[in-house]
């Protein structure tokens, strides 16, 4: 009953969008384990859910096969006050469903195949269409899709490697009003698929040792052909800012360096850390390459110059019993943005995170899983140079999580 | 059972979750009290724009977006002599039309905007913004300014005449009779622009002493009510569109003309080539009586350029073999330029010197007025003085756009803030309109 009723909750959410998190448009969402732990996964072998977190680990599944999926609707909210003013807006984002489903069996003892299905990245930011930074942004959405076959190979008992494929699809959607004399809005859209991949080592040195190291290259989602819409522009400039055109973009993912650590104190207790390293310096601006020009229509050029990112992440595993796990987790996500180039479109801020997760196991080989993820953007004065457009901001998000996994 | 439960307790918590919050802004008067608030200047300050005083052009005055703000901050009611109409008192206001020029081309142009226009009727109450289109310096304190009688005779000012006193009244008495506890003051653009405005041909320029008296009777008589303020300074004046939208080299020829030019010319210190080249203007202190143009002259926006383009103005007439030079209204020369410019430095000079003095608010509109020739940004949206489509200047050339007025008030705000350690916000320029393009 209850697995009919997710099965058809994950249809419904087919047609994912999701929001800007910390750390720029990543969105870690890919096992409630994980989630519930501080969102640390290169350490575990937790089953399927590695073919994300770290294909090296997936070849340690203790059953032949393992099935995993879930979903994480995510509430978020920002704000933003102007400088010298009192005037404030807040965001009214969609709720945003990032969502993953993996499979995997053994081929031999040694080597495990599978597949997942995940959306790592992703940004959905919407702010009222005649707020005060209406020329910078009014709404944005970037959603992916990826789709990673997998091998992992078992070396010996203590190391594993693996390695996935990526095929990524992505879409992207961007409106803004245009300012005086035009008083008019753009819109664009376009989507692209993007190859990368995804690899990892799982090493566990002695019994209560684990230690995971991953790597997920950079992908760049290459946009060639996509639509752009000027509407509501005036007659007498109809001929510059054309009711439909083309547009190429280039939106790069990131690549994530993952190494995690995990010990368990006693059969029930089980502390782990992990740091990320996101090479955020990738993006380094936003270039929106209109296919015709024309002396009132310059491609758009935003300077973004994203830098590295560290993430430090600390969780913890509690075994009440044979039926219940209890999980916790904190990290810190320094913002990956620039100085002088905080764009509204992503309000990416310092942020502090804290993780609740609990997993069920009802009969053998399944497993329900809870998460909670609440992560506070701390209120910062933030600017975008080039526009002049600067102010206080403050983020919020919500994110209760539910998936399960069966292995057998 | 019990996760279904603790599934219900996550998502009820969210409904009650707040979102993230800030704290509100701040907003305090500082050592100022802006309980009773006058506006005291010219057209600049009435809100005229697009060659016109109407009423919604007064509904964005920058007295009128300030007085918002100080609203605030404990200010009061900001009461204007509002017009019924949008077309004012006298003739002259301008909209953007299409005009076909004698060349059969048709473009973009500002065109008369003709509407019924409002009688000159005294309101009949005392009024918060004093702002009179047209007046100098003096004019402030000058008795009978206001005289309805005079008006037709020219020898007051319809603008005062609608909210003056008495027939003998002068503007800073009607200031000083609302018993103000802070006023603005933006005087003396008119002390030179009428000079300007005519090719520094149709009117005088205010001599600096008599500025500089005339604006400490004005400052003293307001200091001594005991009400504190902020003055404006003169912003630079050959920077707005009126001046700078016609090219002094705008006189494009071939190769062949230019020789042609240079055979006639040349003798005389005259240069052509192919593209574009220098104007010819008239010049009684010249050889010739007219010669080219030089850098750094200027054309004004009243210059009719039917007149360039088929009347051979500023080039040479084919037919009478004869250069045609543009007649001395409608030019600046060097000479013309560096007496405003002098006249401004010494009016400013003054303006700092008693600002100073009085313990005012001093607002420096002449660096912004020169920055905006290259365009500030606020907002994602530029305002600059480019004619038409900078958002800064209206359809005159001269007066502002509410984006324009609402940029000095945010002038106002922060000077005032400074010097009386107030806390007033801000306004946001992105919600103030400027020229509309069909």
């Amino acid at each position: 009953m209850f697995m009919r009723k997710l099965a058809s909750l994950l249809l419904l959410l087919v047609f994912v969008v999701y929001e800007s998190m910390a750390g720029g448009y990543q969105v870690r969402l890919q096992g409630q384990k994980q989630t519930g732990i501080g969102l640390i996964g290169t350490p575990f072998a937790f089953g399927a859910s590695s073919i994300f977190y770290n294909p090296g680990s997936l070849s340690f599944m203790k059953d032949n096969y393992s099935f995993s999926g879930g979903i994480s609707p995510i509430f978020s909210n920002a704000i933003f006050r102007a400088s010298n003013s009192d005037y404030t807006a807040t965001t009214d984002n969609p709720t945003g469903t990032p969502f993953y489903f993996y499979g995997a069996g053994k081929v031999i003892d040694e080597m495990t195949i599978g597949i997942g299905v995940y959306t790592p990245f992703g940004s959905s930011v919407s702010w009222d269409p005649n707020w005060m930074g209406r020329y910078l942004i009014q709404d944005i959405s970037l959603q992916t899709i990826f789709i990673q076959p997998t091998v992992s190979y078992k070396l010996n008992d203590k190391v594993g490697i693996g390695a996935g494929l990526t095929i990524a699809t992505g879409s992207v959607e961007l409106s803004r009003a245009l300012p005086s004399p035009v008083n008019g809005h753009f819109n664009m859209e376009g989507n692209t698929v993007a190859l990368g991949f995804n690899a990892g080592v799982y090493f566990n040195p002695i019994e209560p040792l684990k230690i995971g190291v991953d790597y997920r290259s950079k992908m760049t989602m290459k946009i060639d052909n996509g639509n752009t819409a000027f509407t509501e522009i005036p007659q007498s400039l109809v001929d510059y800012f054309p009711a439909s055109g083309n547009f190429s973009a280039d939106l790069p993912l990131p690549a994530n360096l993952d190494a995690g650590i995990a010990y368990d104190f006693s059969d029930k207790f089980t502390l782990a850390a992990e740091m990320n390293l996101v090479f955020w310096s990738a993006y380094d601006s936003l270039i929106i390459d209109f296919k015709e020009n024309n002396e009132r229509l310059a491609d758009a050029r935003s300077p973004r110059e994203y830098k590295n990112s560290l993430i430090l992440r600390l969780g913890g595993e509690y075994r009440i019993s044979d039926k219940l796990t209890a999980r916790a987790g904190v990290y810190y996500d320094p913002t990956p943005t620039n100085e002088k180039y905080f764009s509204p479109e992503t309000v990416s801020l310092n942020t502090i995170a804290f993780t609740f997760g609990l997993s069920f196991m009802p009969v053998e080989g399944l497993s329900i899983d809870l998460s909670y993820l609440q992560l506070e953007g701390m209120e910062d004065d933030r600017s975008y140079e080039p526009d002049n457009f600067s102010g206080t901001y403050k983020a919020r998000t919500f994110i209760p999580g539910i998936g399960v996994s069966y292995n057998f | 059972m019990k996760f279904k439960y603790i599934l219900y307790i996550i998502i009820i918590g969210f409904l009650f979750s707040c979102k993230p919050e800030l704290e509100d802004y701040a907003v305090s008067s500082g050592s100022a009290d802006f309980s009773t608030y006058v506006a005291l200047g010219n057209s600049l300050t009435a809100g005229y724009a697009n060659g016109a005083l109407y009423r919604s052009g007064q509904m964005y005055s920058y007295p009128s977006i300030l007085a918002e703000q100080f609203k605030k901050a404990g200010g009061g009611e900001f009461v204007q002599p509002l017009l019924d109409g949008e077309y004012g008192i006298l003739p002259g206001k301008l909209k953007l039309g299409y005009a076909t020029d004698c060349l059969g081309a048709t473009s973009l142009a500002p065109v008369p905007d003709q509407g019924n226009l409002d009688p000159l009727v005294p309101v009949g109450y005392a009024v918060n913004n004093l702002g009179v289109p047209g007046a100098k310096s003096f004019h402030l304190v000058a008795p009978g300014y206001g005289n309805l009688a005079g008006v037709p005779v020219g020898t007051a000012n319809p603008y005062y005449a609608r909210f003056a006193s008495s027939q003998v009244a002068t503007v800073i008495g009607d200031a000083i009779a609302q018993t103000p506890t802070f006023y603005t003051l933006w005087i003396g653009s008119n002390d030179v622009l009428g000079y300007a405005t005519s090719g520094g041909i149709g009117d005088t320029i205010t001599g600096q002493n008599t500025f500089a008296y005339v604006l400490n009777t004005i400052l003293m008589s307001m200091n001594a009510t005991g009400a504190k303020g902020a003055v404006a300074n003169i912003p630079d004046i050959v920077s707005a569109p009126f001046f700078t939208t016609i090219p002094p080299n705008g006189y494009v020829v071939t190769q062949g003309q230019a020789d042609t030019l240079n055979l006639f010319l040349g003798g005389f210190g005259f240069q052509y080539q192919a593209g574009p080249n220098y104007f010819i203007i008239e010049d009684p202190t010249s050889q010739l009586g007219f010669r080219q143009m030089v850098q750094g002259e200027l054309l004004l926006l009243t210059l009719p350029q039917d007149s360039l383009k088929c009347a051979y103005w500023g080039g040479f007439d084919p037919v009478l073999q004869q250069p045609v030079p543009i007649p001395r209204q409608y030019v600046l020369t060097t000479a013309e330029v560096n007496s405003i410019n002098a006249a401004v430095e010494g009016y400013n000079a003054t303006i700092s010197q008693l600002a100073s003095q009085y313990g005012l608010a001093l607002v420096d509109a002449n660096t912004i007025s020169k920055e905006l020739r290259d365009g500030l940004v606020y907002n994602g949206e530029t305002i600059s003085s480019t004619f038409v489509t900078g958002n800064g200047f209206s359809l005159d050339g001269i007066h502002l756009t509410p984006k324009g007025y609402a940029l000095i008030a945010n002038l106002f705000i922060e000077s005032i803030n400074q010097q009386f350690g107030a806390t007033l916000p801000e306004v946001n320029l992105v919600d103030y309109p400027a020229n509309e393009l069909p």
